[in-house]
């Protein structure tokens, strides 16, 4: 090895790369998602053009020429949405034709059924099996009781003149509470070996009603069940209906839970058998429980979509809060089209409830999660 | 071998089948109290589908099973008295997720034995105490790690008070720096006179605590003997190739 055989090692500093783009702020966040390659930039200007051509209308329509403040349809001044509609039936749409000054019954059921079902929330942890449970079930009782009256001495209201949002709210909550544990039986006997003919028929309660559409159920429920019963009894209209929800949530459910028991390891069957558990120990116990947490976005998915389908009320004349909406809109003093006003309102009720609903389901999750530190 | 009149467990002729498949061919096996057996073989020879078969995991078709004097029948009253004498600890722990580490080993002792709750958690932090994990009590399943969570699992068995203790493969799961954890507790157990019936491959345990080594292959018990002998001088070509297999890692 000689020195002449080593390179030379004079130091030749290479050329300066460019700058890195940003990579933070908000021009770099569009650049990054709005804008990389020519596609996305076509989108992103086509959906900003779209949005701008209708956005400017509607905002002037729902706030700046809407009319908020009257009571009759002489105050609907503005060119744009009347507000005054909806604030003059504002009643009825939640509450129906129930008598006015009754109306606190049905703000305690709704109390009620907020605190029973928020319920695993605010109990103590050693309480809240049971009492949870007894709660639940005792709520749909106890809020028949008060909206009905005869039993606590107080007015008497029949089941006509329930309805608006707030019974479109109680009737999927009392349908769900009722629904979940039936679906949780139609699932177990739908899994059961054991018992042929229990599992036939979970089978074909689960398949009737999740196959027939619920229309179809409703129409079943109000006209045809009352040719089954004997001559001369009447079961309320209402109560036929409430059966017909609580059977389709179960139906539902039962495959939802289906799906849950598949995620549970047979470990789990194991090791409660090998403790001595009998097998309602080992359900209720062991696997209800996990279950539950696994079927839980399902579960509140189901929930949506019940609380959505008691609109479908409408067509077999329950006064539920579309019905309301749509007697107001025939209502000769209020003639005149506000329809945009009443279906939007409803729309956005119920979305607040749903996107609510979500919230909380996450929340439940998060709690439910016991494997974060 | 074992005379049989002092037995707590006592298996003659079973018979297994899944389907077309035999998995267990004639086994007979007496083991008295006190007594600590390692069984070991190739997987798939039926040793974890035998002591499963102990406590009814699994049915067997053919022969008969005594625990305790009781005859395993198709009586759910026999099989949960059975149930009652006997512990098992499984390879993947088998603790439940959604109860704490107390609540899991409260469950049995509250719901099987109607124990007073109180009572159930002195005992269970008892248990835990001996297991070396009282303080993670109030922590869930999913926090632990896996040797904690087999100590775990040991301890739920053993609030039960059960008089024979089942082990199917309590380490293969396990990372190898957590194993002796586990290991420490199973010799512990048996050093106090715990009938135990372990599948397992850890040979330096087998060697440490076993009255008997049990070598199965194939669904039939090819070789038992004292650990001495078994490793010492095994018998047939069967376990001299197993041997030869396990242990020259």
């Amino acid at each position: 090895m000689t020195a002449n055989s080593v390179p030379s090692k004079i130091f030749t500093p290479k050329a300066a790369r460019p700058a890195p783009v940003k990579t933070t702020g908000a021009v770099a966040w569009m650049r990054q998602n709005l804008f990389n390659g020519w596609f996305n930039t076509i989108l992103t200007l086509a959906i900003v053009v779209g949005v701008g051509s209708v956005l400017p209308a509607m905002l002037d329509w729902v706030f700046l020429s809407a009319s908020f403040s009257g009571a009759a349809q002489a105050d609907c001044t503005g060119t744009g949405a009347c507000w005054v509609f909806i604030n003059a039936w504002s009643q009825q749409l939640f509450y129906g034709t129930y008598p006015a000054e009754e109306i606190w019954r049905i703000n305690i059921c709704v109390v009620l059924m907020a605190g029973v079902l928020s319920a695993p929330v605010w109990l103590p942890h050693h309480l809240r099996n049971r009492v949870d449970i007894a709660l639940l079930l005792l709520f749909p009782l106890v809020a028949v009781v008060i909206m009905d009256g005869r039993l606590l001495g107080l007015q008497y209201v029949s089941t006509d003149h329930w309805g608006g949002f707030t019974f479109n709210v109680m009737l999927a909550a009392v349908s769900m509470i009722l629904g979940m544990p039936l679906g949780f039986l139609w699932a177990l006997g739908r899994r059961s070996t054991s018992m042929p003919m229990i599992r036939s028929i979970c089978v074909v309660l689960i398949e009737f009603f999740r196959g027939v559409p619920i229309l179809a159920l409703f129409f079943m429920g109000s006209v045809m069940l009352p040719l089954f019963f004997p001559e001369g009894t009447t079961v309320d209209k209402l109560l036929r209906v409430w059966i017909v929800l609580v059977l389709f949530m179960a139906g539902y459910m039962a495959e939802v839970y289906r799906g849950g028991f598949q995620a549970i390891p047979k470990g789990q069957y194991e090791a409660a058998d090998s403790l001595g558990l009998s097998y309602w120990q080992t359900t209720l116990l062991v696997i209800l429980p996990q279950v539950i947490k696994v079927s839980m976005p399902n579960i509140l998915a189901t929930a949506v979509m019940l609380f959505k389908n008691t609109t479908f009320l409408l067509i077999i004349g329950v006064p539920e809060v579309l019905n309301t909406a749509q007697s107001a809109l025939n209502n000769s003093a209020w003639l005149g089209g506000y329809a945009s006003e009443a279906y939007l309102f409803v729309g956005f009720v119920f979305w607040c409830c749903c996107f609510g609903m979500s919230m909380v389901s996450n929340h439940i999750e998060r709690k439910l999660d016991t494997t974060r530190r | 071998m074992s005379n049989s009149s002092d037995a707590v467990i006592r298996i003659s002729n079973m018979n297994k089948w899944y389907g077309q498949f035999h998995v267990l061919k004639d086994i007979n096996l007496n083991v008295r109290k006190g007594e600590k057996i390692v069984i070991c073989g190739p997987s798939g020879s039926g040793k974890s589908t035998m002591i499963r078969c102990i406590n009814r995991l699994e049915e067997f078709q053919q022969g008969a099973l005594q625990v305790n004097g009781i005859e395993m029948i198709d009586d759910i009253k026999n099989i949960e008295a059975i149930r009652k004498d006997v512990g098992m600890v499984f390879q993947h722990f088998n603790l439940f997720p959604h109860l704490t580490i107390l609540e899991n080993l409260t469950l049995g002792q509250v719901w099987v034995q109607k124990k007073p709750k109180a009572e159930a958690e002195a005992l269970a932090m008892k248990y835990l105490e001996r297991v070396k994990i009282a303080n993670q009590a109030n922590k869930y399943p999913g926090q632990l790690s896996g040797g904690q969570q087999q100590r775990v699992a040991i301890a739920r068995s053993l609030c039960m008070a059960p008089q024979i203790m089942l082990f199917d493969e309590p380490t293969s799961a396990l990372d190898p720096e957590m194993v002796k954890e586990v290991l420490d507790v199973m010799v512990e157990l048996a050093e106090e006179g715990m009938t135990m019936l372990c599948v397992t491959h850890e040979m330096g345990f087998a060697k440490k605590v076993a009255d008997r080594v049990i070598f199965m292959d194939a669904g039939e018990i090819v070789e038992e003997n004292t650990p001495d002998e078994f490793f010492g001088n095994p018998q047939t070509d069967r376990l001299q190739l197993f041997l030869s297999q396990v242990l020259e890692h």
